[in-house]
């Protein structure tokens, strides 16, 4: 098993009472509340912790949110150039650029195939569907997103395996007519691609493509649900089966020296569902093209006899949305959260503990993806436990090979 | 209140393939109506008041009601096209065409291309044309603002608004569709089309623009510079309504609507 460390690089530092007075966390505050001078020492840090993944083999992470007290990475180009040259031995992932909010899926395949040189082929691609308030930061539509999300990654996949010469595309989303990128990227037909996504329908097609699956925190029923339609899905396409190496897990994780300690230093990571994730109901209920019809019902009604429609909608998608699931963590406690799988926390062997019942739970995964520091974790709670998880954790995960499941 | 006899008749139509409900009520003038972010509601007076002089013909669009919105449609151009293919199909040689919201956008966008079927045109409180400077939005941003927020400027007596509890889970299943499917022909440009005001002056039939006194959707100053760029367009001010005066003051509505066919 391979062990990814990342950082949203959140900002906590807004006064608690303007959190609870706006209905929103993101896309909604002033940035007259981010105060540059500390962005810039919470860059340095956090990318300090990415370096410091490098020199102890951790591989890294780079994900996009826009205009939010949970991320200031809203340019994921920029910072994936940045780790590219500074990281010397690990492998980085973007997870990822959000593909369907660019105009040009072009110039985004430009700036993967750059990095992917620069790095002599370290670099992994990943694909987020976005959601919820990134709409209104990016201008796009919600309703299509999917449709758009992946014609994109047709149009970066051919745009990195075109080597002769200008080629046209004209989809239903994107047009482009001459493209031509100078480099191509290192890797050959092109670097590793991932998509981060949960529902059955979308879980179905990354199968049928044979990209790397990645959950991000929806505990072990959703996440098994997801693989396991990935691998149906396969093998309904009558492709080959496909091993671990094929799925990933994003968790909360902290090691510290003791369960006390991983415990109570970890709960800090809970930050990022207990506060960042306050969205307004036009973000997040009533987003068009969120929810389909049938969960209107339980979305419109302010009593109860609210349900029916929410479980109808459930029934039929298999999950619950990405919008219920957030509403879920949100008032989650550090107990419920290492029982659902969400979080990792406690001593080295507690938590290779945890990670190792959790990948019973799912039928094996092959990359861990730490959701390392959030809230108000400091710099030095987020090295000691790089250093720890690197030392005693990481090493026995990667003696755990690729297996062929399901 | 009306009778059995005058409720309204729902029909399914296919138009180019695509199958359209259609409420028909009425007897007399054909009058085309265009809904707004919502599909019409059977049950709404001002169709009985307009159908005492009228014969209103109101389609849902596509993604609307009951209507069947194509997997592929992504625009108001689609929209456009099959109501250009909607007015043709009609047996009427001409129409009087009202256009409400989001409706009058559309119908604003099919006066300028061609009044060949249209006999008259009502804009009431209509978007689709840009007004003020790049910094200032005419259109209130329905889908990125709190809801309530958008309820408050929809009405001028919230009390009007439709009640969500009271709605069955058919009635609210559509609604949300059709915020879908006007998110999807609205959301950029948000609600208009940067070039339609260039071509307004066009519309060669009598116009009337009607508006709520008190829409913050939309407000009349913008309604007022709609009608000055149609030649001869009357605008008239709807007090005690907000952006649904048909809803809100069905009476003042049918009597401005009335009054204009018989002029």
């Amino acid at each position: 098993m391979e062990a990814w460390w990342q950082c949203e690089i959140p900002y906590p530092f807004v006064d608690q009472k303007i959190l609870d007075a706006s209905d929103s966390v993101r896309a909604v505050l002033p940035n007259r509340l981010c105060d540059p001078k500390i962005a810039a020492n919470l860059f340095e840090e956090v990318l300090d912790e990415f370096l410091l993944c490098d020199d102890l083999g951790m591989n890294v992470i780079c994900i996009e949110h826009h205009a939010g007290i949970n991320s200031l990475i809203g340019s994921n180009p920029l910072v994936t150039g940045m780790l590219a040259r500074q990281t010397r031995k690990v492998r980085l992932l973007s997870l990822g650029t959000l593909i369907s909010l660019r105009q040009d899926p072009v110039r985004v395949a430009e700036e993967y195939a750059t990095a992917d040189v620069v790095m002599r082929g370290r670099f992994d691609i990943g694909f987020v569907k976005s959601g919820g308030t990134e709409f209104a930061s990016a201008n796009a539509n919600p309703v299509n997103n999917e449709e758009r999300y992946w014609e994109a990654i047709d149009l970066v996949t051919k745009t990195l395996t075109s080597h002769d010469g200008p080629f046209s595309w004209e989809g239903k989303h994107y047009t482009h007519r001459h493209v031509n990128i100078w480099p191509g990227p290192y890797q050959h037909p092109h670097p590793p691609m991932w998509a981060a996504t949960g529902d059955p329908r979308s879980a179905a097609e990354v199968g049928r493509r044979g990209m790397r699956h990645v959950l991000v925190l929806r505990g072990p029923e959703g996440t098994k649900r997801a693989y396991d339609a990935h691998r149906k899905a396969r093998a309904e396409a009558g492709l080959p089966r496909v091993t671990t190496d094929n799925f990933a897990y994003a968790a909360l994780v902290y090691v510290g020296d003791t369960d006390e300690e991983g415990i109570e230093v970890g709960s800090k990571l809970l930050w990022f569902l207990n506060t960042s994730l306050k969205s307004a109901p036009q973000f997040n209920r009533f987003l068009p093209g969120g929810a389909p019809p049938q969960a209107a019902p339980g979305l419109y009604r302010t009593k109860p006899k609210a349900d029916a429609g929410l479980n109808m909608a459930n029934a039929e998608k298999g999950v619950t949305t990405a919008s219920q699931n957030a509403q879920k963590l949100m008032s989650i406690t550090a107990p419920e959260a290492m029982r659902q799988g969400i979080l990792f926390a406690g001593s080295p062997d507690s938590v290779y503990r945890q990670v190792m019942e959790f990948y019973d739970q799912v039928g094996g995964f092959g990359h861990l993806c730490l959701v390392g520091r959030s809230g108000f974790m400091t710099h030095e709670e987020s090295k000691k436990s790089i250093r720890l998880f690197s030392k005693e954790v990481m090493p026995r995960l990667q003696e755990i090979r690729p297996v062929e499941v399901g | 209140m009306p009778n059995e006899s005058d409720t309204p008749r729902t029909d399914m139509i296919v138009v180019h393939g695509v199958e359209m409900e259609v409420l028909r009520h009425g007897t007399g003038q054909p009058m085309l109506f265009l809904h707004g972010f919502q599909h019409v509601d059977p049950s709404a007076y001002f169709l009985y008041l307009l159908g005492r002089r009228a014969e209103v013909i109101a389609p849902s669009h596509p993604g609307f009601g009951a209507s069947a919105r194509p997997k592929d449609f992504e625009s108001i151009y689609d929209v456009l096209n099959l109501y250009a293919a909607f007015l043709e199909a009609l047996p009427h040689p001409k129409v009087t065409l009202i256009g409400s919201s989001f409706g009058g956008w559309l119908a604003a966008e099919l006066a300028v291309r061609s009044c060949a079927r249209i006999e008259r045109l009502v804009l009431v409180d209509a978007l689709g044309i840009k007004v003020s400077d790049r910094e200032t939005p005419d259109i209130l941003d329905v889908f990125n603002t709190h809801p309530a927020t958008v309820k408050a400027a929809m009405w001028h007596e919230e009390a009007k608004a439709p009640d969500l509890d009271a709605m069955t889970d058919e009635q609210l299943i559509k609604r949300h569709r059709n915020w879908e499917s006007l998110a999807l022909y609205g959301w950029n440009p948000y609600m208009h089309n940067p070039r339609l005001s260039y071509w307004l002056p066009r519309i060669s039939v009598p116009t009337l623009v009607l508006w709520g006194a008190s829409d913050r959707i939309v407000k009349p100053s913008y309604g007022e510079a709609y009608a000055a760029r149609i030649p001869g367009a009357r605008f008239a001010l709807i007090e005690g309504a907000g952006h649904h005066p048909e809803i809100e003051q069905p009476d003042s509505f049918a009597e401005h609507v009335l009054g204009f066919l018989s002029r």
